[in-house]
């Protein structure tokens, strides 16, 4: 069984008096340790797919199984819990809690689990230096640049080891070479630490990180040819 | 323990100003609420006391100050042979002022020997024995030392009025702590008073278990014959009767320990709507972490909780200092009403703050916690 099986999903939205589907009768499967890129013109469904199975969002029909939980069924309550135990999630624009330091805002995350506070303060660490800010830990997100923000946004999703890790446009709002960074960040935590991720870009190059990559285009999926496909068909 | 403390207070603490001005808000608001609060219980217990439903108060007929009462001394002879009564005590009263006052002075001119056995007085400082042998010597309510810088040795003249300190005494009433005792004789022959053998009122003791009223009606009717007609009623109804434009004043002022209240709760309410508003994208990405919109509630009431129970604290310990050291009173007609710091007060003080930082939170709480969270970081 896939880590995140999606069978028939739909969301549709009113718009003024137009019915909007950004999300049209959708299966996906994502095995665990997968790194799936979303793509696609805007508009055309990738963040309220990526919201779907973040449990953010309700869909009108449709289910998401994820590790083995209908999340689909789970009232506001039981989300969050399952949220804060299976899901990190990457905002475009971080997304830090400006009064807390570094620390602080990863620490967030693990204040929501069963944990003691030594065990707490060992996963935070691990997760500062995954992301290479361990000498930055008490600084305030004003005291960041950009890069670094992003950094203690990926560390804060990744310190209650989800299961999945989405992404939202991660390099969206980055300089080319921070964004590069972040790239690097996110193929490493994928490979070294077997993380599954689901990420949406805007970015081709950054899709190409991923190893399964996706496009969205009017709420359906299509599957993109990857490199070693264009090759084959090439030679 | 509440692990999201540090967010809390820091989140206070980003808008410090903001905070600060509804921290003294809140105190400037608590603290008037406990002056209201004083100023009712200590007329509560001028006129509700059990004790006071056994004495009663002999006073002239139709007069009010205590200056315009003028009773025979011997008056006291007569009605000590009623039965029921224990004892008399003819008091001399003067006051400074016989109008509604923050500052008034009032003597109580009495028999020493029969002073000490009726009050319940405590001397702080000085001597009884000064008291019963030196004939300008008074003993001071701290409250009216306090107030007015006196101590034991002090020579204090008010009108044609001159004492010598020579104690300091506390009460179990307080009101009484802002009375000035001195031997009947003295003030009877104060330059001024010109009241031989005459007191301003007498102030009778029942044994237990009498009927006050029956007593009361008892002496009218045997003094109606006498030189002076009376009017005799329990203390308890003479100081309400006294204090009447008083008691009105003091019930409108009740409404004002409410309007403070109030007060504290629009200008709380005012802050946490101002700070939800500022944070609601934030409180969505706490959400979006895995927080339960029920802790994101708590977090909010937690904050509100904290402004409010924090300025009053500030207000009620401000409030508890200036009625514990301020010796504040009011009094007409030669009765007070002592302000005076209580555990009630200081308890009441500090439910309302925390009853008001639970209602003043509650909305923008429901509204925070219950916020669209797609829409909330879509539109942020």
């Amino acid at each position: 069984m896939a880590l995140v099986e999606i069978r028939g999903l739909s969301k549709r939205f009113r718009k003024g008096e137009e019915t909007i589907f950004p999300v049209q009768d959708l299966d996906l499967d994502i095995e665990a340790g997968e790194f799936v890129s979303l793509m696609g013109p805007s508009g055309t469904g990738k963040s309220t797919l990526l919201n779907l199975i973040s449990g953010i969002d309700k869909p009108d029909s449709g289910t998401i199984h994820v590790a083995g939980t209908e999340i689909t069924k789970l009232s506001r309550g039981q989300l969050a819990d399952w949220r804060a135990n299976n899901l990190g999630y990457i905002f475009q624009t971080h997304n830090l809690v400006p009064v807390l330091s570094a620390y602080e805002n990863i620490e967030l995350p693990a204040l929501l689990l069963r944990m003691t506070a030594a065990e707490r303060r060992k996963r935070v660490e691990l997760a500062l230096e995954a992301v290479g800010l361990t000498d930055r830990a008490g600084h305030y997100p004003r005291q960041l640049s950009g890069g670094q923000e992003q950094r203690v946004g990926i560390a804060r999703a990744i310190v209650s080891n989800p299961k999945v890790i989405v992404a939202d446009e991660p390099t969206g709002s980055l300089d080319a070479d921070t964004s590069q960074q972040i790239q690097v960040l996110l193929q490493r935590l994928n490979r070294e630490f077997n993380m599954t991720m689901v990420m949406v870009t805007h970015d081709p190059e950054v899709a190409k990180l991923a190893t399964r990559q996706l496009r969205m285009i009017g709420g359906r999926l299509r599957i993109e040819p990857s490199v070693a496909d264009i090759h084959q068909n090439t030679f | 323990m509440f692990p999201f403390a540090t967010y809390v207070f820091k989140s206070l603490w980003r808008h410090r100003a903001r905070t600060l001005l509804t921290v003294s808000g809140a105190a400037i608001a608590i603290f008037a609420f406990c002056m209201v609060e004083a100023v009712q219980k200590g007329l509560e217990r001028l006129t509700s006391d059990e004790d006071l439903k056994q004495t009663l108060i002999v006073f002239q007929e139709n007069r009010f100050c205590p200056t315009s009462s003028r009773l025979p001394e011997d008056y006291a002879r007569t009605i000590s042979k009623i039965p029921g009564v224990r004892s008399v005590m003819p008091v001399q009263v003067w006051t400074n002022n016989c109008r509604a006052s923050l500052d008034i002075i009032v003597f109580n001119g009495a028999p020493p020997d029969q002073l000490r056995a009726a009050r319940d007085l405590k001397l702080l400082s000085g001597s009884w024995e000064q008291f019963q042998s030196i004939r300008d010597a008074a003993i001071v309510g701290q409250s009216v030392a306090m107030r007015r810088g006196l101590k034991v040795g002090s020579q204090f003249t008010i009108g044609e009025i001159s004492v010598s300190v020579v104690g300091i005494f506390a009460s179990s009433i307080p009101s009484e702590e802002n009375l000035i005792f001195t031997s009947l004789a003295f003030l009877q022959l104060s330059r001024g008073m010109e009241a031989a053998g005459l007191v301003t009122q007498h102030e009778v003791f029942l044994n237990p278990g009498v009927n006050a009223d029956a007593v009361a009606s008892t002496i009218d009717a045997m003094l109606k014959s006498g030189p002076v007609a009376t009017t005799t009623r329990s203390k308890g109804a003479f100081q309400t009767s006294t204090l009447s434009d008083l008691v009105d004043l003091i019930g409108f002022a009740h409404w004002l320990g409410y309007a403070s209240v109030g007060l504290v709760l629009s200008l709380v309410a005012t802050t946490m709507f101002m700070s939800v508003h500022d944070r609601m994208k934030e409180h969505a990405v706490l959400q979006v972490l895995g927080m339960r919109p029920w802790r994101v509630f708590r977090i909010v009431l937690a904050e509100s909780m904290i402004l409010c129970v924090l300025g009053g604290c500030i207000g009620t310990l401000v409030g508890l200092i200036v009625l514990h050291w301020g010796g504040l009173a009011i009094g007409a007609e030669g009765v007070t009403i002592a302000f005076r710091p209580s555990y009630y007060i200081s308890s009441s003080s500090i439910a309302v703050s925390i009853a008001v930082g639970l209602i003043a939170g509650i909305v923008p709480a429901m509204q925070t916690a219950s916020v669209e969270i797609v829409a909330t970081l879509r539109d942020s």
